[in-house]
């Protein structure tokens, strides 16, 4: 059940030069692919609280990665250890365990936030992991190394092919799709999810994305955070995703 | 002592005068997580239309300096099936008033026939104000002789307290608000969203796919009280207003405007128990400034408006 809570910042730290990780302590649980809303400013302008995935959750310590687009984002990571933030959740449902032995991991640039906690639970539940992890250029692959240790294998690619394979992070996925069937789970940019949904389902896999859309209430009132659903009804990304079975969301 | 917080709309008692603004609050479900629903002076769900509406296209929401544009085009499940939802909100034992949206007069006829016999419903809040559906909702709630054909026809259908949601999209909403008042309304809520428009200067397109839609939150508050004000010198019945209400403050100053209850909208996406804090707050206002009862608090500010 989702609450407004009172956080105590312990660390707000660059990553790279976009990239930050806020570090919250504070009573709130949290699965794998759901998210919070951020009220990053008691003031009215910027009026509405910012929604960023769980990128991790253990010991009553909640972790962002969030990367800097515009004035919300600027102003919380001004914010110092020692203050306190407001922040509204858990949120939305996250990702379900899936079926198959095998996990593949899809991440496209910040897609990567919510992806650290997913795969240490598919690790702990002994699952076998691949990792794959799209970025613009090398700076962009943020705790590479972090992924790279955890996942049973690991692959990279960039556009600018300053670190691993220069093309799309799809070409990997279906290098690894060759050899082996495997659930899979994907958050990144739209044409990359519906590139990987795409494959998916010409391959016959369960496949989960995480989607984001312009939020406002978070909690599913408002009806303002919709995508056309297969069916061509709405489904609402705050509540009834924000991860979706590919065959929701996308046509294949 | 605690103050008394009791206020009169129609036929309802509410105890106290705070309830969430239509559409900002769904069927009441996704805020019960938060608080026990029971504490509010009413419940007021999302604008119902006759048949399922799928609503606008996204993206439905942009982001405004203190407030937002919204055009999220009534989508809802349908009076029949929003029925079921309804009947949920017994349990919390407060008034649940339905807000009502058409395309024609018999569209919101239909409507309240078919909740007539559901006895979880208190009242009917009469949206004449949607901006964001192309026919219907404003186009009724701009031309007072409509409006009272309109309101004439519904008061036939219904003994229930009869709320009409005004439109601030309009050059003179006094000649609207006596027009509903002449024709039976029992109250009138205000103010419904203002028409507004974002343009993104980097895609070089409007931000919403419907191109406009309603403007609240912080924003829009000094012409929801400049609206206030002006109704309630003009009509008898009671208003219950709104527009950017956060705070007790807020709530506060629309009673002194006149007011007899609030109604809070946006700011419960921002803060979702800011109605129970409301509560809290006015009775705190009352307590401190040693008054016993809410009521004493309405229109108060109108006679130091005269001196
Ligand atoms: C469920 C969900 C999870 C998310 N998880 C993360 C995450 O883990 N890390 C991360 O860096 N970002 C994440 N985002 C995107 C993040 O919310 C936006 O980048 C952020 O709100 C931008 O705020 P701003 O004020 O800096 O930008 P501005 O562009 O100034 O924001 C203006 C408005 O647009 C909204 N907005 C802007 N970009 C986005 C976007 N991409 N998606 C949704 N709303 C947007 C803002 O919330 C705000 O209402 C997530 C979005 C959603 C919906
Ligand atoms: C997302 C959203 C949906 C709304 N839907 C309705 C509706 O269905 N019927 C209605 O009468 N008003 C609707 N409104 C208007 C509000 O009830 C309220 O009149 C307005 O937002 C001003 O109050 P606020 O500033 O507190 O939000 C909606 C407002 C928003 C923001
Ligand atoms: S953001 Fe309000 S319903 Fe999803």
């Amino acid at each position: 059940m989702p609450r407004k809570i009172t956080m105590q910042i312990t660390a707000n730290e660059a990553l790279s030069a976009e990239v930050r990780r806020i570090t919250l302590t504070g009573d709130i649980t949290a699965q794998p692919g759901q998210f919070v809303q951020v009220a990053v400013t008691a003031a009215h302008d910027p009026y509405l609280n910012r929604p960023f995935s769980v990128h991790d959750w253990r010991d009553g310590e909640l972790t962002l990665l969030y990367r800097l687009v515009g004035r919300g984002t600027a102003i919380l990571a001004a914010r110092q250890p020692g203050e306190s933030v407001t922040v509204v959740g858990p949120l939305g449902r996250g990702f379900p365990m899936g079926r198959e032995h095998s996990a593949i991991i899809v991440a496209g640039g910040i897609g990567a936030a919510p992806l650290l906690f997913l795969l240490r639970r598919l690790q702990a539940a002994g699952k076998e992991t691949a990792f794959l992890y799209g970025a613009q250029t090398a700076a962009a692959l943020v705790l590479r190394e972090q992924f790279q240790a955890l996942a049973t294998t690991y692959a990279e690619s960039t556009d600018d092919g300053s670190r691993g394979r220069q093309g799309q992070v799809t070409e990997l996925l279906q290098e690894v799709l060759l050899k082996q069937k495997a659930d899979i789970y994907a958050c990144g940019p739209e044409p990359m999810l519906r590139a990987v949904a795409k494959l998916a389902a010409a391959y016959q896999c369960r496949c989960y994305l995480s989607l984001e859309a312009r939020l406002a209430c978070g909690v599913g009132a408002c009806l303002g955070c919709v995508v056309p659903a297969r069916d061509g009804s709405y489904l609402r990304v705050c509540v009834d995703g924000p991860v979706f079975a590919a065959e929701e969301v996308f046509a294949p | 002592m605690m103050p008394d917080l009791t206020v009169t709309i129609g036929q309802l008692v509410l105890k106290n005068p705070v309830m969430p603004a239509s559409g900002c609050f769904g069927y009441g479900e996704e805020y019960a997580a938060f608080y026990d629903l029971s504490q509010l002076g009413a419940i007021v769900v999302k604008g119902t239309t006759v048949e399922p509406r799928l609503g606008n296209a996204p993206v439905r929401i942009a982001e405004t300096a203190a407030g937002i544009l919204n055009a999220i085009g009534l989508q809802n499940p349908g009076v029949v099936a929003a029925k079921d939802r309804i009947r949920q909100l017994a349990r919390y034992g407060t008034p649940v008033i339905v807000n009502v949206a058409g395309n024609s007069s018999s569209d919101y006829q239909r409507v309240i026939e078919i909740l007539e016999d559901e006895p979880t419903v208190a009242a009917y809040e009469i949206n004449i104000s949607c901006p964001n559906v192309k026919q219907g909702g404003l186009a009724f709630g701009t031309d007072p002789e409509v409006v009272a054909e309109l309101i004439n026809k519904l008061r036939s259908a219904t003994h229930r307290t009869l709320i009409v949601k005004l439109s601030p999209n309009v050059t003179d909403i006094v000649a609207v608000a006596q027009a509903a008042e002449s024709a039976g309304a029992d109250a009138l809520s205000l103010i419904n969203t203002l028409v507004g428009m974002a343009i993104d200067a980097e895609k070089r397109r409007p931000v919403l796919a419907n191109l406009t839609g309603g403007l609240s939150g912080p924003a829009v508050k000094p012409v929801a009280l400049r609206m206030v004000w002006q109704v309630t010198e003009a009509v008898q019945i009671p208003v219950i207003g709104m527009g950017g209400i956060s705070c007790a403050e807020d709530a506060v100053e629309f009673l002194l405007a006149g007011a007899s209850a609030v109604a809070i909208g946006t700011a419960n996406f921002v803060n979702p128990t800011v109605c129970p804090e409301v509560i809290a707050g006015l009775s705190e206002y009352l307590k401190r400034h040693q008054l016993r009862s809410v009521q004493e608090l309405i229109g108060l500010a109108k006679a130091a408006g005269k001196n």
